[in-house]
């Protein structure tokens, strides 16, 4: 039982921190937010070089074999660096394609993905809003020897830069996922202006959008399973990532309220004050432990994988949002303003908590499991 | 990073869970002497004072060790041991600062539960402000202090035959410097017990007045006016993990609310047909889970000998505050049937469990949890440990601290 890091993972973490401290820096991200596609290529390319991409992929196409933990890691990092760009929905691509995908597919996408030349989007969402799988409504009606995709797709974040779509849809067989090219005809895409700028969102419509069959992947009428796993990880990736925006916003409250003076004291010597950060670290070291443990009962196939990824989804959503919360409370009018940090933390955070599936669809998914 | 259990941790458990399959009481021992009995019978199969060295009859076992054997008797619903405090942290006290003669008089004893032990630190006017005490224990020149004083809310108190107690022996220093530690007999003359009823309507704390009583000079543990120290370190031990013991509680807890959430009727269904029900128990048992993760946590820090000190803080202060908000919410959960208190008497009762409660309903396990978040450090008092010790921010000012 070791629920530490190893040295190695540790690595990674500094690494992680010490690179997007340089690079993604909130001037950068404040960059990004004025950018019209709001992520940054040449830092894509250099977390190509880091091994970042390929992080989770075989190293037999350019990955480096690890897995969610170390996912995990950076994703937190990514988190508290508010960074902005599709890594948790590429890798969520990529990870299914690894797991299901035929061998045409691993290698026309897996390479490309590790080596920073091919983004992907997931537009797991359908028009009822539901998480739940069983509950698409986008059509695959079956033409020649393939099919043709007609449906929307709300809220699908990042889906302006992807070289790659999937998209769940429903035919004959049953629920199907497919590797949709974004350029293909019938495919339209509205942008949404979501309140953190770092996440992009587009809604999709699809109206006859043609697929063939090297675009199914895992399966006719096997989009049930794939789409669980992916929700499972793209439920502990958000988690990380809020756990790192809820510790950024801990470190910068803590050092405000060790500065900011009023009444001639330090406003971290008032009780209000110092429980309240009390609270917050407690809620993000419960966030920790539950990520970690997710994380890690993905990599090891643990019994209890999915009830852990809804526990930490559920739990990150409800701790991030008020330790972020607290922490403008913590520094009154200054936090309220656009040019301080603390709101690009705060609204990644909330951006989060409706990805992959938000808080009431886990409990849900919960409290089935444990009732049962 | 490897969250499975080691092959030998697993080995240890199936051992540990046949052990208790086969051994639990079938009918809840009631007496005082039934329980010692049951005590007894866990100590004799070496499951009492995990964590004690070999020499002092301990087992000498390690923290996930002792973690397993908490965990499997709560998962048999096995009656605790009793003289927790005593086992916990008054004879670590003892071994880490005690003479020789001391470990060899009082351990043995312990951890059998023939002696009984409770903690005289509380007092009328020094709770939170422990060093603010005001029991005396005034040099009477041969052998002994003289103790004259009130302790109050003494758990045990009215079973006990000895505890540990600060008392001032010095009035002219500042308050954290004149106080020692003893080891106090409670049965002679000059002790007074008089147990205190509870919210939960039994009466397991007391007050004890002492007038006059004796505390030998060979009983003082560390130096004199050293005890301030020596308290410090007990309440280090108490805020030490009965890590997995105590969710498992909670998740026994937690399977009987939804075994009665299958059976109750409200509005005319099934209360878990209720989306509003399901979702506080979704949320709940959320909490729950993660009170699970940061267990493993702290076990895993504790196995490879790493201190916890400050940051235990925030594991006490996490689950005592989750406790509080589990059966509330079962509470609210029931309805009208959330109510309902057990017909057992008082007396039955010795120990309480700080997980479930007493042994019977949601009523008396929420009553119960108000408790964890008062004692042993209250809530506030762990928020400003861990603000200040954790987090580095300021202390407040304070009056006592301005007047130095
Ligand atoms: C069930 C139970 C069993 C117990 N068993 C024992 C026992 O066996 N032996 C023993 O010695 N004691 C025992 N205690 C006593 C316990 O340790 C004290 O109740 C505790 O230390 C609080 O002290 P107090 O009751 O005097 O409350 P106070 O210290 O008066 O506190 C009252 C309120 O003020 C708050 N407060 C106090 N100081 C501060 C501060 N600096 N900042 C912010 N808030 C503050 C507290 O958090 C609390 O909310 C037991 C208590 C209970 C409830």
């Amino acid at each position: 039982m070791d629920f530490a890091f190893t040295s190695d993972q540790q690595l990674l973490k500094s690494s992680a921190r010490a690179f997007l401290d340089e690079r993604c820096k909130p001037a950068a991200v404040r960059l990004l937010w004025e950018d019209a596609r709001g992520a940054s290529d040449a830092m894509w390319k250099e977390m190509a070089q880091l091994g970042w991409l390929g992080l989770a992929l075989p190293e037999a196409h350019g990955g480096s074999d690890l897995g969610m933990v170390e996912t995990a890691l950076l994703l937190e990092e990514l988190g508290r660096a508010s960074y902005p760009g599709p890594y948790l929905p590429t890798m969520l691509v990529a990870t299914a394609i690894n797991r299901v995908g035929t061998d045409a597919q691993k290698g026309r996408w897996l390479p490309a993905v590790s080596s920073g030349s091919a983004r992907g989007a997931v537009a797991l969402l359908d028009g009822e809003l539901s998480w739940s799988p069983e509950a698409i409504t986008t059509r695959a009606s079956s033409a020649g020897t393939g099919w043709k995709l007609s449906g929307t797709k709300p809220f699908v974040a990042w889906a302006h830069l992807a070289d790659v779509l999937l998209v769940p849809a429903r035919g004959a067989e049953g629920t199907t996922v497919f590797l949709v090219d974004p350029a293909s005809p019938g495919i339209k895409q509205t942008p949404v202006t979501g309140m953190d700028l770092a996440t992009r969102w587009v809604n999709l419509t699809l109206d006859g959008v043609p697929v063939g069959l090297d675009a199914v992947l895992g399966g006719l009428g096997k989009g049930q399973g794939v789409l669980e796993s992916m929700l499972r990880m793209g439920a502990v990736g958000a988690a990380a990532e809020m756990l790192g925006a809820g510790r950024r916003c801990l470190d910068m409250a803590v050092e405000y309220a060790k500065v900011r003076e009023q009444f001639g004291q330090p406003i971290g010597s008032f009780q209000a004050i110092r429980h309240k950060c009390a609270e917050m670290l407690l809620e993000v070291e419960n966030t920790h432990a539950a990520v970690y443990y997710a994380a890690w009962a993905l990599d090891a196939g643990a019994d209890d994988a999915d009830l852990a990824a809804s526990v930490a989804k559920a739990y990150a959503g409800d701790a991030s949002r008020k330790v972020c919360g607290e922490a403008i409370q913590v520094h009154g009018g200054i936090g309220f303003t656009w040019e301080y940090d603390l709101h690009l933390y705060f609204k990644r955070a909330k951006a989060l908590e409706v990805q992959y599936g938000d808080a009431d669809y886990h409990r849900e998914l919960i409290t089935r499991r444990v009732t049962a | 990073m490897d969250l499975n259990y080691a092959p030998e941790d697993r080995a240890f458990r199936e051992a540990t869970r046949r052990w208790f399959q086969a051994n639990t009481p079938k009918v809840e021992p009631k007496t005082l002497a039934e329980r010692k009995a049951w005590h007894r019978t866990m100590y004799d199969a070496g499951y009492v004072g995990m964590l004690w060295p070999k020499e002092y009859g301990g087992r000498g076992a390690t923290p996930m060790q002792q973690a397993i054997v908490q965990d499997e008797m709560a998962r048999a619903e096995a009656p605790p041991p009793i003289n927790g405090l005593g086992i916990g942290f008054i004879g670590p006290t003892i071994i880490v600062h005690g003479t020789e003669a001391q470990k060899q008089r009082y351990l043995q004893k312990m951890l059998t539960a023939e002696e009984i032990w409770c903690q005289l630190y509380s007092e009328p006017n020094a709770g939170s402000d422990l060093a603010g005490l005001k029991t005396r224990a005034e040099d009477a020149g041969d052998d002994f202090f003289v103790i004259s004083g009130q302790k109050i809310w003494t758990s045990s108190g009215p079973i006990a035959d000895w505890g540990i107690l600060l008392a001032r022996t010095d009035s002219k220093v500042p308050k954290h410097k004149g106080i020692s530690c003893f080891l106090f007999n409670m049965r002679q003359p000059g002790v007074d017990v008089r147990p205190l009823k509870q919210i939960t309507g039994s009466s397991l704390f007391s007050e004890v007045f002492m007038t006059g009583a004796r505390a030998e000079k060979s009983d003082l543990i560390g130096k004199l006016n050293g005890g301030w120290e020596i308290a410090q370190t007990t309440l280090g031990y108490e805020r030490g993990a009965n890590s997995l013991g105590r969710v498992t509680r909670y998740l026994t807890a937690f399977h009987h609310l939804v075994r009665m959430v299958k059976e109750l009727k409200r509005n005319g269904k099934a209360l878990i047909d209720d989306p509003v029900v399901r979702a506080k128990l979704g949320k709940i048992f959320t909490e729950l889970e993660v009170q699970r993760y940061a267990a493993l946590r702290v076990l895993s820090a504790l196995s490879k000998g790493e201190p916890i000190s400050a940051a235990s803080s925030i594991t006490k202060l996490s689950y005592t505050e989750f406790e509080k908000r589990f059966f509330e919410l079962g509470v609210e959960i029931l309805g009208p049937w959330g109510q309902l208190m057990p017909g057992s008497p008082d007396d039955v009762v010795e120990e309480m469990s700080t997980s479930s409660g007493e042994p019977g309903t949601f009523a008396t396990a929420y009553l119960w949890s108000r408790a964890g978040t008062i004692y042993s450090g209250s809530s506030e008092i762990q928020k400003n440990v861990i603000g200040e010790r954790v987090l580095g921010l300021p202390k407040e000012v304070r009056a006592d601290r301005m007047k130095g």
